[in-house]
């Protein structure tokens, strides 16, 4: 068989065509070569976009993670604490332009409907009102979904931001047992991991079983702690409308500050609290994902003994 | 030779591409504008139907979904460039199927590598502006039981706006390392007259939908605002506006440009293309 033209096409090797073409009797660059051995009717040739729109699986990030690795920001916590309900406020408050100031742009994002998906329920829709977004299935995939936004900041360069979206199962598992064999997802987000937003559920710690989520807490916080080596890690209070004792309060943050010394700290709900507006807390939280820079890699110096440059690694 | 703009004139059903096309038409015919015809059209099919409605006061009918047709008009402007300017007309369904099917045709796709500026119709009042959590709180969640059946929803009108010009960005090869400067972006917010408001049309845009706003802002270096009402009121399909008819549709319409002035020139748009896109 003939070898398409493209350089980075490899269409020959039955790959998908670089251009997109799903019959390769259509392509341009294919047909040069191909001398018409076969011809279709022009309307049978579509293409696909190599982005569905929906979150992201391991194998599709390449789509986005080709140049520049993205920050993945992993949100960490027990079931029906609020994970997901983040993301669908942060794509709300995108869409009504109230996310970011100033310097930062939204630029695009690749899972437009997974995003949507999140979103919509906390939409007001004619004879239904808002609601939380569904429990997050826990299937048996190895790796979360992942949601896409990419920012545009004022020296020009893009930012792309990848959201995990894990179910709270693999948390629970894995806080208990590290090598938990359905904790696989929970792994590779500790692994991957740019930034992570520990959650700490005010309903929970308030409620009849306030004992066991703190306990839970504890233990997922000192997990999270120990894969996030240094890592950037953020302590979310989520529902923040409810009243937590004080010294729970006390106990939650003595857990995430026994190693780190200094855990930023947000409070998210989406009612508002006072006068403040209820944007405001996840408008801050996604303030500082966006300051994160990632760890540069230092060179070491190392010493001429010629002072030709070229002959610098030379034999002493 | 003249410099060739071909337009992408992207749009969804009833925003009024067929009506713009058939009155800027109409305008480079009577030659009194910033730009004139300086030969015949080619191929006038496309817009036969709406100038004879326009005339009689009444307004074109929908264009099929399955249309498309292209026309080469030669045009010229104050400072004399000559420029073929290649408008299409077709039936807005295309564009809406090209980000729900995500499949997209080769016509379109050779379509969007050859265009040389692209132009995006908007009509603000029919998008829903959608009420959320953030605009409008509520007192207390409705149960999650009683909403079962949350699995059907369609994307915000915003979010396929943007993923519209995603896939157009795709398939015209471009990436977006750094803002663009070509294809040239004019976003026309079509039936201005209905939108009955005195702001700016960046400013309007930028409230109504931000994050489509935030978009073409971050992704090209001079996005083109302009408010377009290409008849400047409402016409029936039936009834026949006499002030048109005796006038004729060629002294209706107006743009407003992104400085706010009020123009009666519809051709002003273009104009700007060929001024600022000037062969290199």
């Amino acid at each position: 068989m003939d070898r398409c033209p493209q350089p980075n096409c490899f269409a020959d090797d039955n790959t998908t065509c670089t251009l997109g073409h799903i019959r390769l009797d259509m392509c341009p660059e294919w047909k040069r070569v191909s001398k018409g051995e076969v011809t279709a009717s022009s309307d049978s040739d579509q293409m696909l976009l190599p982005w569905g729109g929906l979150a992201m699986g391991e194998s599709d990030l390449n789509f986005v993670s080709g140049k520049v690795k993205p920050i993945t920001v992993g949100i960490v916590g027990p079931e029906s604490a609020g994970k997901t309900t983040i993301l669908g406020a942060l794509y709300l408050l995108l869409g009504r332009g109230a996310l970011t100031t100033g310097a930062n742009f939204f630029s695009n994002s690749y899972t437009l409907a997974g995003w949507e998906a999140v979103a919509t329920c906390m939409r007001w829709k004619p004879g239904q009102p808002p609601s939380f977004p569904p429990h997050t299935p826990s299937g048996a995939a190895r790796a979360p979904g992942m949601l896409h936004l990419g920012f545009r900041r004022e020296d020009g360069s893009l930012r792309n931001l990848l959201f995990a979206d894990a179910p709270g199962e693999w948390f629970q598992k894995w806080a208990i047992n590290e090598q938990a064999l359905d904790a696989e997802g929970a792994r590779w987000i500790a692994r991957h991991a740019d930034v992570t937003l520990l959650i700490a559920d005010r309903q929970a710690l308030a409620g009849p079983k306030m004992g066991a989520a703190r306990n839970d807490f504890q233990l997922l916080a000192q997990r999270a702690m120990a894969e996030s080596r240094g890592r950037r890690l953020a302590l979310v209070w989520t529902k923040g409308d409810v009243d937590v004792a004080p010294t729970i309060e006390a106990q939650i943050r003595k857990a995430v500050a026994s190693v780190l010394s200094s855990t930023p700290e947000f409070t998210v709900s989406v009612y508002p609290r006072g006068t403040v507006d209820a944007a405001e807390g996840f408008r801050e939280l996604f303030g500082w994902v966006l300051g994160t820079k990632r760890v540069g890699v230092d060179l070491p110096m190392t010493k001429a003994f010629r002072h030709d440059p070229l002959f610098r690694f030379g034999r002493r | 030779m003249a410099a060739q703009h071909t337009i992408l004139l992207v749009g969804e059903s009833n925003v009024g591409k067929t009506h713009y096309g058939a009155q800027l038409l109409k305008r480079l015919m009577v030659k009194e504008c910033a730009l004139k015809m300086s030969g015949a059209p080619t191929n006038l099919d496309a817009f036969t139907k709406a100038l004879s409605c326009l005339t009689e006061g009444r307004s074109t009918d929908h264009t099929p979904a399955t249309t498309y047709l292209e026309s080469v008009w030669p045009i010229t402007d104050e400072a004399s460039r000559n420029a073929e300017l290649v408008w299409p007309d077709y039936g807005g369904e295309q564009v809406r199927n090209l980000v729900i099917q995500r499949r997209i045709p080769t016509a379109w796709r050779e379509r969007v590598l050859e265009a040389t500026d692209w132009v995006l119709l908007i009509r603000l009042h029919s998008l829903r502006s959608e009420d959320d959590l953030f605009s409008r709180p509520l007192q207390s969640f409705a149960a999650a039981e009683s909403q079962a059946e949350a699995a059907a929803y369609e994307p915000s009108d915003q979010a396929r706006t943007v993923e519209l010009l995603q896939m157009l960005l795709y398939l015209a090869q471009l990436h977006l390392d750094w803002p663009l400067r070509k294809p040239s972006l004019t976003i026309l917010l079509s039936c201005w007259d209905e939108l009955e408001t005195t702001e700016l049309p960046a400013d309007l845009l930028a409230s109504r939908l931000p994050m489509l706003w935030a978009f073409v802002r971050s992704n090209w270096i001079s996005p083109t605002v302009i408010g377009l009402s290409a008849l400047e009121r409402a016409l029936s399909k039936t009834d026949a506006d006499q002030e048109y008819v005796t006038r004729g549709p060629e002294e209706f319409g107006y743009v407003v440009l992104p400085n706010g002035v009020k123009s009666t020139d519809i051709t002003l748009p273009i104009q700007r293309l060929m001024a600022d896109g000037s062969p290199s």
